[in-house]
């Protein structure tokens, strides 16, 4: 029997960045699902003020100022995170891929902190009334995804330090960063959510 | 009873145009249903036997046509059936006329409390698990609940409405003619779900008139000495922490109003048959007939529970 | 020579084998429990999750018998209340939380990656996560209503009832746990299917030329993804309100009862197309062998599937018809319901078309098909009745509504998934499932299943609603009640002799080639059990119906490399080869995360500390997951001065 005609592969490249690799599409995909739980948040918030003629109820409204400090820290984190995206794409410069991480990592931390503060902050508890249960929530949920992203930072500051760094560590760098891309984009949403709301904006 | 609950035997203009459109949607079902059947066995009976081969066929314009039309046919069945549902979601769902006779139906674990309402205090009354009303008047029905959710559902005059905590809704009905309705608990609301029960008795206006008058009227005290030991009795006993019986000092609202408790056919929410028998047996031990539902044992002598029965039936 | 044996090439046998040696090396598992407990295999854990979803089958099928017997006759006292409403609500959770779904994942992630060519799934410790985390939550419901702390609230578990005040103890933390446990199993396997379906095709395999099943597949995972956050939100916000007294769906502190509702149903009805839609897939897969054509009309069936995965999403308030909603809203999501059975009927209309244009082989798997069609069509049109608010508002939770449900479901998922057991059973096992047996276990199960269901129609018209543990004589429901439970015995005996079929071929069946049915997709080109690396040389398409259309002249793929997994990932549309990269090898991790994933959703039904502690372990046991490891040369990066 005649050999079948052959394609061969072994000249490819070994990875992929973005939508060419099958890691982007799993974490893509779970952006999608937990975009998704925060739009269900959204929408029930959205629901349960249709039901009240006072919203917020009266207790005190969320902590404007603290969660103002980690809307604008996480929108200045951005950019360094954005540059060490950049600087791991084929170019990799390794000096500013670390510092540029470090950078970000740390505004990172102090958003952190700011939304500890903001956490502590609110004037009510979660077990006061639904409005202070979806609040709550939605606050915490965030808050365990900058907690989660920040700690991937953390993580591959470790191994861009400590090394050695591979081209598949790349591909695992650039999705992290796009994780924290759009954790930032939820905390736009969850700020415009619970602050701009015109029942907190008036008083 | 039987066939006092039927979806398919209407007493009323609802569930009349209910049916009706289930008739609709019946004969266009079961015709789409018979031609594809139809089709199925065309299909299997027309290949020819089979042969090892395979073959990929090329473009296949009259099966093309075929499965476009059949498509087409289903959007216009389809749209067909959705002005048919549309316009009878528009009958049954619209307000009630401005004659209603109003009740107010709250759901409780396990039985039904029914308010009648009127714009004249005096004129209200409270009771339970049973209801009558004149035959063709609109009655306007309210609905509540006091835990958790319930389904109103009698079937021959309506379909069913939820009774939500929190959510409290309107719907009508009306029976176009007198009988005894039986209606169900449809949503399922805890342990003895299955023994929530009530009966809607459709009655001529003049016999209705009579009920009413009835219902509205606090009972005399007991006339006999035995009946008035029996109201010693339930007063004595935990019976007045939960329920109600006007004109003595019985008031508690966890449980039904008794006060015209011998004018009902079932007990227990359409659980029992109101007989002497029965009610006795469901006062010694309502957890062997409904268990799980709130009301405990009550231990009585038997000369006590002769008493009681006695007082109890005296509450027409 | 057969098509199947003339795709693998021969040139070189010795060079060849030693190939074939290298790979099986490097692809193995494990030996022992060791190799058990770290599998990353996706036909092996493919297998796992099958005989995990079939055992669920059998239990939520007894609870199913029980309360038949139960129910046959007016005030029996084969169970009391208690206990029935624990049944029903574990038979409900079983069958839609431990079954439906993992059923149908478990056939995916066998087939997927055969049919589209390549060696495993897109991430293998992720496959074996979610099986175990599907497993503990079966083995959480299950524990727990054996210790009497069964869920009673309905599968649905409506609030108040499920709510702190009226739901006392632990039967509703079960039933939420339960849930995250199933999601999080459902939404991994979801995702892998995505990233494997897009990235992993053999080279050719464009998006219009996937095979249906691979299309169904990814429309169902999709769906997934944007429908089960929905139910993971309701039943973490219930778990909330139980445990630390949030008032999410409590009225009396702006809480809202009609919010489970909305935000369960808006997965629940997705949920029953999620497990639909493989179905329809595997239809479309059995078809071709027993008609000898491919399917017609793919252009059709591929937009009716992601149709039907779209209007989906818009029917959910056709649950809610009864509580008094705005009758305008109310219409819209009746449109949308009749709507959807535009796209199923265009399948139906296609498969009619396949089966009068083809020569028909009336073997098991036609069968079922065959009986599906039956069933689902009436099941179909039963829907289309409850579609209507003012029907609905009779036939609204009352056995008419079980009827339909059942027609659909068995009739929709467990006689196509019935049918694809039997085909791809000698693919999987290597040996074919006895033909008598099989026919007359379909035609027993077919009737017992009408029996069965068929009186439950009449049943709701004349009023008897669901969920009730017994009736009154007087109601006049016990003649058909009887009728019921006499077609359940016969349609459990067709099960049970299907399930002796599968048993007793498994060792004993007729060898099966490579391709015993003479079939068109690629995974009849291997091997028939595959070799655990699928394809020696990972095969090329150039057409819907492979093994039907391509020649000898048709390439494969060489040049991956063998001393590591190496798969090859294509583009997304054209599927033009695009890069090489390398997959895991066995692990630990999927376990040991599991194991924090369980002590994290089980402890949590008993402190809220759990949560906290639970997450520090998970984040551990994920640490370790993705820890980068060097135990093979790479390419490196040189440090930059």
């Amino acid at each position: 029997m005649r050999p079948r005609p052959r394609i061969d592969v072994s000249a490819l490249e070994t990875m992929g960045f973005g939508p060419r690799s099958t890691l982007w599409w799993g974490v893509v995909s779970m952006l999608a699902i937990e975009t998704t739980m925060f739009a269900l948040l959204f929408a029930t918030y959205y629901y349960l003020r249709g039901n009240e003629s006072i919203w917020p109820p009266p207790g005190g409204n969320p902590p404007f100022v603290p969660a103002t400090l980690c809307l604008a820290l996480l929108l200045l984190s951005v950019p360094p995170m954005a540059i060490m995206h950049r600087e791991s794409g084929n170019e990799r410069n390794l000096k500013k891929m670390r510092f540029w991480l470090v950078v970000g990592m740390a505004i990172g931390l102090l958003a952190l902190g700011a939304r500890a503060a903001e956490i502590a902050m609110l004037p009510f508890r979660w077990d006061h009334h639904a409005y202070g249960s979806i609040v709550w929530v939605t606050i915490g949920m965030h808050a365990i995804h900058l907690l989660t992203s920040g700690g991937e930072n953390i993580l591959f500051a470790v191994l861009l330090f400590k090394g050695p760094v591979e081209d598949r560590h790349l591909v695992d760098l650039r999705l992290n960063a796009m994780y924290w891309f759009v954790m930032v984009v939820w905390d736009v949403m969850v700020y415009a959510l619970i602050y701009l709301d015109p029942g907190v904006l008036r008083s | 009873m039987r066939g006092l609950h039927s979806a398919l035997d209407a007493a009323g203009p609802q569930a009349g145009r209910i049916e009706d459109l289930w008739w609709i949607f019946f004969s266009v079902c079961t015709v789409v249903f018979l031609l594809v059947l139809t089709a199925l066995l065309a299909a299997v009976l027309h290949s020819r036997r089979e042969k090892e081969r395979h073959r990929l066929p090329g473009p296949e314009r009259n099966l093309t046509r075929a499965v476009g039309g059949a498509t087409a046919v289903t959007v216009i069945l389809l749209l067909g059936l959705l002005i048919a549902s549309v316009t009878t979601g528009r009958a049954v769902g619209s307000p009630a006329p401005s004659n209603s006779l109003t009740l107010e139906v709250v759901g409780h674990q396990w039985w039904w409390e029914i308010h009648y309402e009127d714009p004249l205090p005096s004129r209200r009354f409270t009771t339970a698990n049973e209801i009558h009303i004149p035959v063709g008047l609109p009655i306007r029905i309210k609905t509540r609940s006091s835990d958790v959710i319930h389904s109103f559902w009698v079937p021959s005059l309506h379909g069913k409405r939820d009774l939500i905590p929190g959510y409290p809704t309107e719907t009508w009905l009306q029976a176009d003619r007198p009988g005894v309705f039986r209606g169900q608990c449809a949503e399922f609301c805890g342990a003895q779900h299955a023994n929530m029960a009530l009966v809607v008795v459709a009655e001529p206006p003049a016999e209705f008139a009579a009920w009413r008058s009835a219902q509205l009227q606090t009972p005399p005290p007991p006339a006999t000495a035995l009946q008035q030991r029996g109201q010693a009795v339930f007063l004595a006993m935990p019976c007045p922490a939960c329920h109600t019986i006007a004109g003595t000092s019985a008031g508690g609202r966890i449980g039904p109003d008794l006060t015209h408790l011998a004018s009902r056919s079932t007990l227990a929410a359409g659980t029992l048959p109101n007989t002497t028998g029965h009610l006795a047996g469901w006062i010694l031990d309502p957890q062997t007939q409904k268990p799980g539902n709130q009301m405990p044992a009550i231990a009585l002598q038997a000369d006590d529970l002769q008493a009681l029965l006695a007082y109890l039936e005296s509450l027409r | 020579m057969s098509v199947a044996e003339r795709y693998e090439p021969n040139a070189g046998a010795e060079a060849d084998a030693e190939e074939a040696r290298r790979l099986r090396e490097t692809w193995k598992s494990r030996s022992g429990l060791i190799g058990f407990l770290t599998e990353t295999n996706h036909k092996k854990i493919a297998a796992r999750y099958l005989v995990t979803a079939f055992v669920f089958f059998i239990l939520g099928g007894l609870e199913a018998f029980v309360m038949r017997l139960q129910l046959a006759r007016p005030e029996a006292h084969v169970v009391g209340p208690d206990l029935y409403n624990q049944i029903f609500t574990v038979h409900g959770s079983t069958m839609m939380f431990l079954f439906g779904v993992p059923v149908m994942e478990a056939v995916g992630i066998y087939l997927v990656p055969l049919m589209i060519g390549t060696r495993n799934m897109a991430f293998p410790r992720l496959n074996a996560y979610s099986w175990y985390v599907y497993l503990i939550g079966g083995l959480l419901l299950y524990g727990a209503f054996f210790l009497n702390t069964g869920p009673d609230a309905g599968w649905f578990c409506y609030v108040p009832l499920a709510g702190p005040e009226y739901g006392p103890g632990k039967r509703v933390d079960v039933w939420a746990q339960l849930v995250t446990f199933t999601e999080l199993a459902g939404l991994a396997a979801a995702v892998n299917q995505v990233a494997t379906i897009l990235k992993m095709r053999a080279p050719g395999m464009s998006l219009s030329r996937m095979p249906l099943f691979v299309w169904a597949t990814l429309v169902a995972s999709v769906m997934t993804i944007f429908a089960m956050p929905a139910v993971m939100a309701a039943s973490s916000l219930l778990a909330l309100d139980r445990l630390v007294a949030t008032h999410f769906f409590n009225p009396a502190e702006g809480g809202d009862a009609l919010l489970w509702q909305h935000l369960f149903w808006f997965f629940g009805h997705p949920e029953v197309y999620i497990i639909f839609i493989p179905a329809l897939g595997m239809v479309s897969a059995i078809l071709p062998a027993f008609t000898r054509r491919p399917v017609f009309g793919y252009n059709a069936m591929v937009l009716s599937i992601v149709a039907t995965g779209f209007i989906g999403f818009g029917l959910w308030v056709h649950h809610m018809f009864a509580t008094g909603l705005p009758q305008l809203g109310q219409s819209f999501f009746t449109a949308a319901s009749m709507m959807i059975a535009i796209p199923s009927g265009v399948q139906i209309f296609c498969w009619l078309a396949t089966l009068w244009s083809g020569r028909l082989r009336f073997a098991p798997p036609l069968l079922y098909v065959l009986g599906f069609v039956f069933i689902f069509v009436l099941g179909g049109l039963t829907g289309v009745m409850v579609a209507s608010v003012p029907l609905d508002f009779q036939l609204h939770d009352t056995f008419f509504v079980v009827a339909h449900f059942h027609y659909v479901l068995i009739g929709g998922a467990v006689f196509p998934l019935l049918g694809a057991i039997y085909f791809w059973f000698p693919k999987m096992t290597g040996r074919r499932m006895f033909d008598r047996l099989g026919k007359w276990s379909f035609w027993i199960t077919f009737v017992g299943f009408n029996l069965t269901f068929f009186p439950m129609h009449q049943l709701g018209l004349q009023g008897m609603p669901r969920r009730i543990y017994t009736y009154r004589a007087e109601t006049g429901w016990g003649d058909l009640n009887l009728l019921a439970t006499a077609g359940a015995v016969i349609l459990a005996l067709g099960l049970l002799l299907y399930l002796i079929n599968v048993l007793s071929s498994w060792r004993g069946g007729a060898l099966a080639g490579n391709d015993p049915w003479g079939a068109e997709g690629l995974e009849w080109s291997t091997t028939s059990p595959p070799p655990i690396y699928n394809y020696q040389h990972l095969p090329t398409v150039s057409g819907r119906a492979p093994l039907w259309e391509q020649g000898d002249d048709q390439p494969v793929v060489v040049g991956l490399r063998t001393d590591r997994r190496e798969f090859l990932a294509t583009r997304l549309i054209d599927a033009e080869p695009d890069h090489r990269d390398t997959l895991p090898d066995d692990a630990w991790a999927p376990l040991a995360t599991a194991i924090a994933t369980a002590v994290t959703f089980i402890g949590v039904i008993f402190t809220p500390w759990a949560l906290p502690a639970g997450m520090i372990l998970t984040t551990i046991a994920l640490v370790g997951w993705f820890w980068p490891k060097r135990d093979r040369p790479r390419d490196w990066m040189e440090e930059q001065p």
